[in-house]
């Protein structure tokens, strides 16, 4: 893989930046809203994670109420990771997520779908009336291929008639340059997921998989022909790779430039954001074996605000949409201020 | 090696792997079921059968067990057969008593400890919880009892009831436990058997809630060092989180062997090649070093050659595990130093020191157990190995001595021999392999056949002539005998090759002689071979009422006699017509398949790139039929068919556009998904049915019948 070097990347980026800003004096306001995802299993946030989901978001948040998975034992679909609510939701304006595994669609026949989508409803039903949620609309996320196009866009539609609510529906960068083959979901807006979209490699030389500006750059000049009105979901996450002789152990949120620095453990590599173990050990629940390698790939304010500009350039700033940002469980405050999201999110 | 661990084959998705060990066996609670029958059968002097107890304890439910109980209190005077008749026994009755007392408590416990069920997230999730008044029932059974054989029992429902309690509730600090502090109160009074190790289990399991994983950890290795049938529930939970908890986990450990049990632990789940070393600085004689031994090599060999083949840095752990394995072996102060000699060899043996490998062999054998058949085995299977691999080439010598392991092997091939929990198929067929490169080297096709089969020998009649008298030489040496175990064929399957090969070159006399030697010529044939359609179809040929079934012999004289018929200048159009059918339905893309297909040519293929590349240009040329379409055409007068012939002799030029394809340079590893063809679709056939016969009645059939000509017949237009 080649490396940009750095110095350039740097200038480019300026120079990006005064072109924005030198533009700003003369552009509309921006015409979009901010909103959070949250992902983990229990609901409980902090008071400063409060402060920025109702500064920030007005309380607008996507909650993933469960994953849906297939047993290959028990040779049917179920519901994984079921949220658990350790406190009141305090917002009207939430939207219940879903995450379906692509696995699932393989496994399943046709025949089973319908009933998939009934199960799910239920369920979804149950757990917002237990804790009073009026919810709107209902959004999917699930990588579908060639092969599973078919059953998952027969699921929303199934789902759709038997919910009669508003669908969403992730979309992945591939799927939106490849949308002939791939196929649009049949739901009412879609929420590209701007990250991801470089390959998870062991390779400590290759760049970062959660956004890098040219994996990007093969598939955002497709988005102005998309046929589904987008929002668009950004990255707040920042994980370690986990190598062991050149294959990937496992990627963990957990661990991340505090542990990686410590330097009694690791010691930085050739590669930047690469950290090799002097030794053998346990650190939260992980072992670490000596020469293994960690690779940090972190989201910060400067990467997304690139990501922001490289993207916002390929959307249309008439229509209204929503910047996701994934996601709220886990953000760290101490990387991304209020001021920092109005800043990116006025870029679209 | 401890019994629990054999016979000892590695498998990725369970933890000790028996033969008959499946997945299940992980996960199940059934594991102390045999330990607590024999406990209360020893309880009642063995005067209440293991059957009953079966029953009581594990079986019935809690209305089971209280007719048994009121029967035996006289209440109830008749039970069916099949449950105990307690009446007849002579039993101690206040035992009795208080076996009951304690097993409906015993019972009422299962719904929160024992019923876990796979549960699916759609429906409510069942509570398991351990209930508040059941508190009360337990403490008043555990005061009262004088027994203390119930005693204990009842002490460890009563911590277990604590665990799930506490589980439930939410998790307080382990200085409020009252799981800990019932346990501690009585821990002393018991003795340390089984059911005090499975409390302590829970104790384990309520510091592992706490998130106090130094102790839990090390409370669990303590009962997975006490029995087999808590290794795995102890393993299960083995978990440090941190490196200073592990370290205080084993500042813990009160003896040597404690040690040695965390590291043990620590080995089978994170880090084998760390923990050997610390475990033969304390006790190089500790077998628990076995197991570990057994993982080295398996990681060993599965870094070497993952499912996606070899891996990056393979060789660093190949060397890695090579010297710490030959380092231990050469100090020669373990229980069983054979093991380590064996693993060094054969360690060395993949690493090609073959040198080194041989030296560590040599060590073993002094050493090995005689009386043990498997050792004995698998030593000679490794020895076996390394003299192949070490072979330059194969002479007299050699061969001798190849005499005795292969007959050897062949025996336990055939089954006529078994070493239960020998597993060889491996190491056989890659020696094998070896051998058969060896003699392909030196110049001896038909060795290098018989001891790994291969498809281009069958391209050379000389090679299978040599073979055929071989096979039927009556004074074979014992080389001979013995290599010949090896090929899987038999005499009639080579008659049968020889017989299609000259079905292909059109000597058929000599093709009908040869079948009649195989015992293939009754073979019949799904479909008649000597129709023809415009666009082929086999399952509508096979299905077509036929008035008479061909095999293949009757098929091959109706060939020669159309041929001969032919030759004589008789009815032409018709005979060369039905030959050409003929030759065109035994080649792959006809209905007559089953004529050729044998395991011998791997020939079982429903396309065309299936069929392995030697035999091809045989099984997929419609070179002969379209021949005979054309001295059909030839023959005719008739327009029609004239037409009708030069349209046949078209699916046998797009055919062979195909075969082209299968040979081009860029398919040589292609796959039947991957193949890139070039079909001539519109070839030099369709171009004369366009200038020439486009007037007949036969030129609108193939445009109704045949999409490819009506394409090609509207773009010319």
């Amino acid at each position: 893989m080649m490396m940009i070097p750095g110095p350039f990347l740097h200038r480019l980026f300026l120079a990006c930046l005064l072109f924005v800003s030198a533009l700003s004096s003369c552009k509309r306001e921006s015409n979009a809203d901010a909103a959070f995802y949250y992902w983990k299993q229990t609901l409980t946030l902090n008071k400063a994670q409060h402060q920025v989901l109702d500064e920030v978001a007005a309380g607008k948040l996507y909650l993933r109420f469960f994953d849906i998975k297939w047993d290959d034992h028990a040779g049917k679909a179920h519901p994984e990771a079921i949220i658990s609510f350790k406190e009141p939701v305090n917002t009207t304006k939430l939207t219940p997520v879903v995450f379906i595994t692509n696995q699932t669609f393989e496994k399943l026949s046709l025949a089973g779908v319908d009933s998939l989508a009934m199960q799910s409803n239920t369920l979804l039903q149950h757990l917002a009336q237990a804790q009073k949620i009026n919810y709107q609309s209902v959004q999917f996320d699930c990588d579908w291929s060639l092969g599973t196009k078919d059953k998952y866009f027969q699921f929303l539609k199934s789902f759709k008639a038997i919910s009669k609510k508003q669908l969403e529906a992730t979309i992945r960068l591939h799927q939106v340059k490849y949308q002939v083959k791939t196929g649009i979901p049949p739901v009412d807006r879609g929420i590209l997921m701007f990250y991801n979209m470089g390959k998870l490699s062991p390779k400590p030389e290759d760049p970062n998989s959660i956004y890098n500006p040219k994996d990007a750059a093969t598939y955002i000049s497709y988005l102005p022909k998309y046929g589904l009105p987008l929002d668009i979901a950004l990255p707040l996450f920042s994980w370690s790779v986990h190598i062991r002789n050149g294959e990937i152990i496992q990627v963990y949120g957990k661990i991340g430039k505090k542990e990686l620095s410590n330097t009694e453990n690791f010691q930085p590599a050739a590669d930047k954001n690469v950290y090799k173990a002097l030794r053998s050990f346990f650190t939260g629940g992980v072992y670490v074996k000596t020469d293994d390698l960690f690779k940090l790939e972190e989201t910060d304010k400067a990467l997304l605000e690139q990501a922001a500009i490289q993207l916002a350039e390929h959307l249309n700033k008439k229509e209204h949409k929503t910047i996701i940002y994934y996601e709220i469980g886990n953000l760290n405050i101490s990387t991304f201020k209020t001021k920092d999201f109005e800043e990116i999110s006025a870029h679209f | 090696m401890a019994k629990e661990y054999t016979p000892f084959f590695y498998s990725d998705f369970s933890t000790y792997y028996t033969k008959d060990y499946t997945y299940r066996d992980d996960n199940t609670n059934t594991r102390y079921n045999d330990q607590i029958v024999k406990e209360w059968h020893d309880y009642f002097g063995q005067q209440l059968g293991k059957k009953d107890l079966e029953y009581l304890l594990l079986k019935t439910s809690a209305k089971g067990i209280d007719s048994v109980y009121q029967n035996f209190q006289g209440k109830i005077k008749v039970l069916p057969d099949s449950m105990p008749q307690l009446k007849t026994l002579k039993l101690d009755k206040k035992q009795v008593n208080s076996f009951f007392e304690y097993l409906s408590l015993a019972k009422s416990a299962e719904d929160f400890s024992a019923k876990y069920q796979e549960y699916y997230g759609w429906d409510e999730k069942p509570n398991y919880a351990a209930p508040k008044s059941m508190e009360l029932s337990l403490l008043t059974a555990f005061q009262k009892t004088k027994d203390p054989f119930i005693k204990q029992r009842l002490w460890f429902q009563l911590v277990r009831y604590y665990y799930f309690l506490e589980r439930s509730t939410g998790v307080k600090p382990v200085k409020d436990s009252q799981l800990i502090k019932a346990f501690d109160t009585y821990k002393d009074t018991f003795p340390k058997n089984m059911i005090y190790y499975r409390t302590l289990g829970y104790v384990a399991g309520r510091h592992y809630l706490a998130k106090d994983y130094a102790t839990s950890n090390y409370l669990f290795s303590l009962c997975y060092n006490y029995a087999s049938e808590m290794k795995i529930p102890a393993k299960w939970a083995f978990h440090p989180n941190e490196e200073a908890d592990w370290k205080q986990s084993l500042a813990m450990a009160k003896s040597k062997e404690e040690k040695i049990t965390l590291w043990h632990l620590l080995g089978i789940y994170f880090d084998t090649e760390r923990a050997i070393p610390e475990i033969i600085a304390l006790d190089p004689k500790s077998e628990k070093l076995d197991l570990l031994l057994s993982r080295v090599v398996n990681i060993t060999e599965s870094s070497r050659s993952g499912y996606w083949g070899g891996k990056e840095d393979s060789t660093k752990t190949l060397r890695a595990n090579t010297a710490l394995v030959s380092g231990i072996a050469l100090k020669n102060n373990t229980s069983k130093p054979y093991f380590w000699n064996l693993a060094a060899g054969y360690l060395n043996f993949m690493n090609k020191n073959y040198a080194q490998a041989a030296k560590f062999y040599q060590a073993a054998k002094t050493q090995l157990p005689k009386d043990n058949a498997l050792i004995m085995a698998q030593y000679k299977i490794l020895d076996w190995g390394l003299y192949i691999r070490q072979l330059k080439k194969i002479d007299a010598k050699a061969e001798a001595k190849m005499v005795e392991p292969l007959n050897w092997f062949a025996r336990l091939k055939e089954g006529k021999d078994t070493i239960p929990d020998l597993r060889f198929y491996q190491s056989l067929n890659e020696s094998l392999g070896v051998i058969s490169s060896l003699y392909k080297k030196q110049g001896d096709p038909v060795k290098a056949n018989i001891f790994s089969n291969y498809h281009e020998f069958y391209t050379n009649n000389q090679n299978i002539e040599s073979l055929k008298s071989l096979m039927q030489k009556s004074n074979q040496s014992p080389f001979e005998k013995a290599m010949l175990h090896y090929y899987p064929y038999k005499l009639e399957d080579l008659y049968f090759f020889q017989a299609t090969v000259l079905v292909y070159q059109e000597r058929l006399d000599e093709a009908i002689a040869f079948l009649a030697k195989s015992n293939r010529a009754g073979t019949m044939l799904l479909g008649n071979p000597f129709n023809m359609r415009m666009n082929d179809c086999h399952d509508c040929d096979h299905q077509m009422a036929q008035s008479k079934k061909f095999s293949s012999m009757s098929m091959l004289k109706m060939m020669k006699n159309l041929k001969d018929e032919l030759t004589a200048g008789r009815n032409v159009y018709n005979n060369a017509n039905l030959l050409a059918n003929a030759y065109y339905n035994i080649t792959h893309y006809g209905n007559a398949r089953a004529f050729y297909e044998s395991e011998l040519t791997d020939s079982y293929s429903s396309y065309a790139m299936g069929i392995p590349a030697p035999f091809r240009p045989m099984l997929l040329s419609g070179k002969i039929a379209e021949k005979y379409y054309l001295i059909a055409r030839e023959a005719t007068k008739s327009k029609e068919q004239k037409a009708r012939c030069t349209f046949m002799a078209s699916k046998c030029e797009r055919n062979e556009s195909y075969n082209r394809s299968y040979e081009l340079p860029e398919n040589k590893n292609a796959g039947y998904w991957s193949v890139k063809t070039d079909p001539v679709y519109f070839g030099r056939y369709f171009s004369v049915l366009r200038q020439q016969y486009a007037d007949t009645r036969f030129y609108q059939e193939a445009l109704n019948e045949c999409g490819y000509f009506r394409k090609y017949a509207s773009k010319t237009r």
